[in-house]
């Protein structure tokens, strides 16, 4: 064969012809992130599923009672008195908090766990709580009041994570080895924040001696079904099954828990199908209907309590400008379009899984209005700029949709990806300077539409995470009312936060994009799922089975 | 022994410039490094006491100093993401990274280095060709493209290999060098070093492919050369065999350049696994570094900035003595 026809003409076809026939091979989900109907996008995705079902076997269990979660975000920080993040997934298995969240429905917003009763005064200034007295620390050492001052000592010592949910208490009295009472400098609803997603767990005396090395180094020292046995940051963290667990055990329970880190939802996806995980979440919303298709999984949709608002800097904006964005964000274009209809439209800032959710008096997208209410204000050709995360695939496409719509009465959405850091950065700079709308996800420290209201809108003098600098007085009133009201009348303090929140969209506060959906998979063969929001993505491992 | 310490001298010279360059830099980039550490949702309050506690208020030079003084106790400071000390991150992902580089870099010399050889030895016919093809699909290929075709097929379509990870969740060895196949030999459990080289085969597969290619060019090339020398053609005169003729007189000539570049190639194949390892979920420095940069930990991005360096400094001085050893025409300078 000729060398020149080989080095000059063979080579480079040869490797275009592989790189188009991997083009044409390729998934229906690796074209999840062009944009493109929902629809053209779900009919290849099946078309996948069914080329995957015929190369690759049934899905079967882990087997011999092996979990696998693959986890799309990261877990770095597993001290219980400091982790804020995605570390739930494990820690909520490994440790347990005097009271529990329950989802959405129930009679009570909480339940006994580690506290069988508790009761306050009638300001809520002082809380006793009562405690089981047959609960083991994964040591051998027995749960008392003691161990359980010692925890939220620490937390509110390390000052880190969500210590702040314990600023009101001032002092922790151990009545006796199952009796605490706390004093509180300031009313608060002490059983609600001892749910806490965050910073509330129980540990053991040794384990509060400890420094935060000590526990990112794979040590745990819980009262939960499962005890730590490796942690790998950012990678894996494994968890065995606790024997003397309190909450006892059944026959076919989960002995062992991998969580792998799988950033890549598309490995994700492919990992379920192999069966190589028992259980993902964060999938692309255009592989769903095939992974619902598929033998051997299961789609498990939930409520969440994440949503994605758009913060208005009250600063740059006029509240003309402000109404007029909210009114042309495309609403169904993105709930129904890009998410494949699995988002909801947000209510306010209250999702609807979050107690004291209501429907609101929503304005509908609405161009012609949003160009009148520009052009009154003689407010044309407007340019505003928006920030987002940079690499979220879903942001970038809200973004592009919202843009085009902008676009068609002449104002220019300048769309700014950053990390989070550097646009939060920005924002708590100069608010002359900064962004004119802030992409903001937010989930609950513990579940309370206070946590939502007084973290993005309450008037601060630093803006903290009140990124849009929005201020009201009344507003501030109604929240911190309702706060109070949240221990001693539920009713009433629905009530506040309910018109808190219809003030926000009378107000043109921010525009309140959509509730994030819960879309988890999970392996068929398993048993005993149930989604609860107040622990995002938290799957409790010991209450699956094995049906096989 | 002169040479190597002056050798070993100036790469310290390297290493602290690229330190205190990343340093600086690190510095400039704009982020709170304080709230990394405190959480994505600690108060002001709670923000200023750990820039307190992590001296982060102090000037620059003042912290710079203080992570020079450190660095010489061998301690790369603490991840401001993981709250663990650096050395234990890197004790964990080193490894990782550093064995699919070497199995790269292994394979690579053993089946290029004949490759190169025999397509030489068959020049301008229709298996050099296709050899040359070859090599130069090899170079082309984006590892990120071949890693995903092939993780398509064999794992996803085929079955026959895992998707990613190092190892099956249910194998258990004792982890004594973090080098999982030499610690899967070590157990003596058949299974295990089974399950460690089915995961491996892909990954390592994606990084042979370059310096593979690389190498056969590298050789054939300078087989050639040497070939064409009149020493060459006098031996085959004198009847010596041409096995012995390529083997013994051409290749040792020719390899000199060969193992420079697999030497550098296995350093450069250090610090850019990290596509590799994102498609494959290899836990290595690849992923632990971009993760470091996408959150600004600058501690880990100085601290694998300096290993990297080390890697290249220490990989470049040892090529140096090793064709010093290989190649009679090159001389150290004492």
């Amino acid at each position: 064969m000729n060398q020149r026809f080989v080095t000059r003409f063979l080579t480079p076809v040869f490797l275009m012809l592989a790189m188009f026939a991997t083009a044409c091979g390729s998934s229906g989900s690796d074209s999840a992130a062009d944009t493109g109907s929902a629809e053209e996008s779900s009919a290849e995705s099946a078309e996948s599923a069914e080329s995957s079902e015929s190369a690759t076997e049934s899905t079967e269990p882990a087997g011999d009672g092996r979990f696998v979660y693959a986890a799309p975000s990261p877990i770095f920080d597993i001290d219980p008195n400091s982790s804020f993040s995605t570390e739930g997934i494990a820690l909520h298995n490994v440790y347990d908090t005097l009271t529990r969240f329950n989802p959405p429905g129930s009679a009570d917003l909480v339940s006994p766990n580690l506290a069988t009763d508790w009761t306050s005064n009638d300001d809520l200034s002082e809380w006793t709580f009562t405690l089981r007295d047959d609960v083991t620390f994964h040591d051998g050492t027995k749960m008392t009041a003691e161990s359980v001052r010692g925890s939220l000592q620490r937390t509110i010592d390390l000052g880190l994570g969500a210590a702040f949910i314990f600023g009101s208490i001032e002092s922790m009295d151990v009545v006796d080895d199952t009796t605490i009472t706390f004093n509180l400098g300031f009313p608060a609803p002490l059983d609600l924040v001892m749910s806490s997603a965050f910073g509330a767990y129980i540990m053991s005396a040794d384990a509060t001696t400890q420094e935060t090395d000590w526990f990112n180094a794979g040590n745990d020292g819980g009262t939960g079904p499962y005890m730590i046995t490796s942690h790998l940051p950012n990678e894996s963290t494994t968890l065995a099954r606790y024997d003397d667990y309190w909450g006892g055990w059944s026959d076919k329970s989960i002995d062992e828990v991998e969580i792998q880190i799988v950033e890549d939802s598309v490995l994700a996806e492919q990992l379920l199908r192999s069966g190589d995980a028992d259980f993902s979440y964060n999938l692309s919303s255009d592989s769903i209907p095939s992974l619902e298709g598929e033998d051997g999984l299961a789609v498990v949709r939930g409520t969440s309590m994440t949503n994605l608002t758009g913060l208005l800097n009250h600063v740059t904006l006029s509240p003309e400008a402000r109404e007029a964005l909210i009114l042309s964000f495309p609403y169904d274009d993105i709930t129904a379009g890009l998410y494949g209809g699995e988002a909801n439209r947000a209510q306010g800032v209250i999702p609807q899984a979050v107690w004291g959710s209501s429907t609101l008096d929503l304005p509908d997208t609405d161009l012609d209005a949003a160009a009148k209410i520009l052009a009154d204000a003689g407010e044309t050709g407007l340019t505003v700029t928006y920030s987002f995360d940079a690499g979220d695939t879903q942001q970038q496409q809200i973004g592009e949709v919202w843009k085009a719509s902008l676009a068609t009465i002449d104002v220019d959405l300048q769309l700014e990806p950053l990390t989070f850091d550097a646009r939060w950065e920005i924002q708590q700079g100069d608010p002359a300077e900064a962004f004119d709308v802030f992409a903001l996800f937010w989930f609950p420290t513990y579940v309370t539409p206070y946590d939502y209201m007084f973290s993005m809108f309450r008037s601060e003098e630093f803006p903290f995470f009140n990124l849009g600098y929005h201020a009201n007085a009344d507003f501030d009133a109604l929240i911190d009312e309702g706060d109070f009201l949240t221990a001693t009348d539920r009713a009433a303090a629905e009530a506040n936060f309910a018109a808190a929140n219809q003030m926000l969209i009378d107000t043109n506060a921010a525009v309140f994009m959509l509730d994030v959906p819960d879309v988890n998979v999970i392996n068929s063969a398993i048993d005993g799922y149930v989604s609860n929001p107040g622990y995002s993505n938290v799957v409790r491992f010991n209450e699956l089975t094995e049906n096989g | 022994m002169n040479y190597i310490v002056r050798r070993v001298l100036s790469g310290l010279v390297v290493v602290l410039g690229v330190v205190t360059i990343t340093f600086v830099v690190s510095r400039l980039v704009p982020s709170d490094p304080a709230r990394l550490y405190a959480g994505a949702r600690a108060r002001p309050a709670q923000i200023d006491e750990v820039r307190a506690n992590l001296n982060l208020d102090d000037p620059v030079a003042v912290q710079y100093v203080r992570y020079l003084g450190d660095l010489v106790q061998g301690d790369l400071g603490t991840s401001f993401a993981t709250k663990r000390a650096i050395t234990r991150d890197m004790a964990d992902f080193l490894p990782a990274t550093l064995e699919l580089a070497l199995l790269a870099t292994l394979l690579a010399m053993i089946i290029g280095i004949p490759v190169g050889v025999w397509a030489s030895a068959r020049r301008g016919r229709a298996r050099d060709s296709w050899v040359r093809l070859f090599a130069v699909s090899s170079v082309s290929i984006p590892s990120f493209w071949l890693a995903l075709i092939l993780q398509l097929f064999f794992a996803s379509r085929l079955g026959w290999l895992p998707l990613a990870g190092r190892v099956d969740s249910s194998t258990e060895f004792t982890e004594y060098t973090r080098f999982f196949l030499v610690d899967s030999i070590l157990s003596g459990n058949i299974g295990n070093v089974l399950d460690v080289v089915k995961h491996l085969a892909l990954p390592v597969v994606v990084m042979t492919a370059y310096p593979l290619g690389l190498t056969i060019r590298l050789i054939r090339g300078s087989m050639l050369e040497v070939l064409g020398e009149q020493y060459v053609e006098a031996a085959r005169v004198a009847g010596i065999p041409e096995r012995t003729v390529l083997s013994k007189l051409a290749l040792k000539n020719s390899l000199a350049p060969a193992l420079t570049l697999l030497g550098l190639t296995f350093a450069y194949s250090v610090s850019s696994a990290f596509l590799v390892e994102a498609v494959f979920n290899w836990p290595g420095l690849g992923n632990y570094l971009t993760s470091a940069i996408l959150r600004v930990d600058f501690p880990v991005i100085i601290a694998a900035a300096l290993v990297i360096t080390v890697i290249y400094v220490v990989v470049n001085l040892l090529l140096d003595l090793v064709q010093a050893k290989v190649d009679p025409r090159v001389e150290i300078q004492p």
